[in-house]
């Protein structure tokens, strides 16, 4: 830790990628310390970012711990800092502090089928997992990725997913039909109850919105996955990521130290209140 | 250390203390301590109504009932600015850290229940990994404190949540009240050094003192209080109670201005924003204020999607944490019983009727 908790260090925008426009618009930033800093994060960690005269957010590491020059981050436009954030150029300085939170148990999950399951820009979160055990390929069994948006156009990380194939079976889905759109209709979960991942050695892993979140567990469940298998993150409004400014509580963890990332086995005991 | 203190001898000892060049200071570097001289003296002052701390009048009255204001605030300030910013748009902004001067504050006439407060917040600060801001300060207040030989107000319960009128915890210094004079006892090393400072304004306690003091202490745990019926079962009776009805019953009068919370001596909550002063450069400082977990937009998401949606859900926040969550990661309630969330809330709000209420209901 630094001598000053809340002193961020500072990083240049080097590259900025326009994955979704319109009014949810979003877009992916890779940042590169300025003068050699720096931090070495793991898969599910979050990063504070800020842009000085805006505000700090808390925002997942999108990139896989394996990649050491830049630090990827998915940005929706919706708040303060956020819509601040996609006003950047390229040569931007912003601030940066962490990593913070706990981290996905990769490292026990080697020799298993990993079923990863996104919606919207929840895949960002889920990303570095995904990115990280196909580098590491002969490590894991199977893996797929299902992830879905409202559109077509909503989908973010399409090209990065088409490269993903061969290496793993990528099921996309959008909630409403388009023409042209030859996968999967309908909502996240549904796609994942009508492909039947097995449960036999496997590992979910699911991040998106709540309501996503809540059915793609039932659904687990229903095609016979242990709460121990079932993985998700939270994400709460969060000031410190340190465990004192107070809101980001579920029960008595704060979210930003014992979380972001927990098995439903976990999560299932604390209070419902992400 | 322990001595007697003549009623009208307290004044030569803050004017000893705020001459005396002190070399020890908890936590404090060398470097720090070479450039403070002394210690600024605070003590409860009535303004506009309000019981608060405050230094500077050289006088220390000690005959009140506890302050409204808890002295949270030396360690953990309404506002602080924690660095300031100047940047011009693609260049590399300049970062000035605001680290607080090492002003010294001997904070007297602390009540038992505020002590207890610092002991709840110290470990909030420390724990995981140790607030810079909030160090730097604490390292450099001292509370005298002073026991209670009566409860300061009808709404004492401190008996029934671990704590005493006579408790030492959180002090460096703990004074009793004797009458014409106080029994005066140094807690810790800084309480040590506070009372050598004093130095012949102190006389050495008799025989007969140490009776008095024994006797006023049995006495003023004696004095009925106020209490949380069952302290040990009310973690688990929360937990079973999250999904009751009564939340919302029991919060229904609130109004969320959250007095409940500014005047605790151990909430802690605080907000982190950029204050700015010029567009064009980019001029600014980043603060910390207090915050207020009966506010709706504390924690709500930047979707619109909120957590803690209603003034029951707020509630439940407040009193679980005080009395579940905070007992579950150290062991102690988070509440101390100084009654000021009950005797400032404008509509009736009563922590202790709550938890009674919500254990019984639990059954």
């Amino acid at each position: 830790m630094p001598d000053n908790i809340y002193l961020p260090e500072l990083a240049r925008i080097a590259h900025i990628k326009e994955e979704i426009s319109g009014e949810r618009a979003i877009k992916t930033y890779r940042v590169e310390p300025v003068n050699g800093g720096g931090f070495e994060h793991n898969c599910g960690q979050c990063a504070m970012l800020s842009i000085f005269g805006r505000g700090e957010m808390m925002i997942s590491i999108a990139s896989s711990p394996l990649i050491t020059e830049y630090k990827q981050f998915s940005v929706m436009r919706v708040g303060r800092v956020s819509a601040a954030f996609h006003e950047l150029d390229v040569g931007d300085v912003i601030g940066i502090r962490g990593p913070y939170g706990n981290s996905f148990p990769v490292d026990d999950w080697r020799g298993k089928n990993l079923v990863f399951i996104g919606g919207g820009v929840g895949l960002a979160p889920i990303w570095p997992v995904i990115t990280t055990a196909v580098a590491q390929r002969a490590d894991f069994k199977n893996i797929s990725v299902f992830y879905g948006a409202r559109s077509p156009r909503d989908l973010m990380y399409k090209a990065e997913l088409e490269r993903l194939r061969g290496d793993a079976d990528i099921q996309l889905s959008v909630d409403k039909a388009e023409e042209g759109w030859k996968e999967f209709c309908g909502f996240v979960p549904a796609n994942v109850l009508d492909k039947k991942p097995s449960p036999n050695n496997t590992i979910a892993i699911t991040c998106g919105p709540p309501i996503m979140i809540k059915f793609v567990i039932q659904n687990l469940q229903q095609l016979g996955f242990a709460d121990e298998q079932i993985y998700t993150t939270i994400e709460n409004k969060m000031k410190c990521g340190l465990g004192k400014c107070g809101r980001c509580n579920v029960g008595k963890d704060y979210v930003c130290t014992k979380g972001p990332v927990y098995s439903w086995a976990q999560l299932k005991q604390l209070p419902e209140e992400y | 250390m322990e001595k007697i203190l003549g009623k009208t001898k307290i004044d030569d000892w803050v004017a000893a203390l705020s001459d005396h060049p002190q070399e020890v200071g908890r936590g404090c570097k060398a470097a720090e301590a070479a450039t403070t001289t002394h210690w600024q003296v605070s003590a409860p002052v009535l303004e506009d109504g309000i019981w608060s701390y405050q230094s500077g009048s050289g006088s220390v009255q000690l005959e009140h009932s506890n302050t409204t204001q808890p002295p949270k605030g030396f360690s953990f300030p309404q506002r602080e600015v924690f660095f300031s910013f100047e940047q011009i748009k693609g260049e590399p902004p300049k970062l000035t850290q605001k680290l607080p001067q090492a002003t010294r504050h001997a904070v007297f006439g602390v009540r038992p229940c505020d002590g207890c407060g610092a002991v709840r917040m110290d470990k909030v600060f420390s724990d995981h990994v140790a607030d810079t801001y909030y160090t730097a300060r604490r390292s450099n207040v001292a509370y005298v404190g002073l026991a209670c030989n009566q409860p300061q107000g009808i709404n004492c319960f401190c008996l029934s949540v671990g704590g005493s009128p006579v408790s030492s915890d959180g002090m460096d210094v703990l004074m009793t009240d004797l009458g014409d004079r106080y029994f005066v006892a140094a807690v810790t090393d800084t309480g040590k050094a506070l009372m050598a400072a004093g130095n012949s304004v102190f006389s050495e306690p008799t025989a007969a003192d140490r009776k008095q003091l024994q006797q006023t202490h049995a006495e003023a745990i004696a004095q009925p209080q106020r209490a949380i019926n069952n302290l040990d079962a009310a973690p688990a009776k929360l937990k079973a109670s999250f999904d009751s009805p009564l939340w919302e019953e029991l919060a229904r009068a609130c109004i969320g201005c959250g007095v409940c919370t500014f005047l605790c001596p151990t909430c802690h909550c605080f907000d982190i924003n950029d204050e700015n002063t010029s567009a064009t450069p980019i001029k600014g400082n980043r603060v910390r204020t207090w915050d207020n977990c009966q506010f709706p937009d504390f924690t709500m998401h930047t979707s619109g999607h909120n957590p803690r949606e209603s003034l029951g859900s707020r509630l439940r926040q407040r009193v679980s944490h005080k009395f579940q969550y905070f007992h579950e990661n150290f062991g102690m309630p988070q509440c101390t019983g100084c009654g000021r969330c009950i005797t400032e809330c404008s509509v009736g709000i009563d922590i202790v009727n709550v938890v009674n209420k919500v254990a019984e209901h639990a059954g």
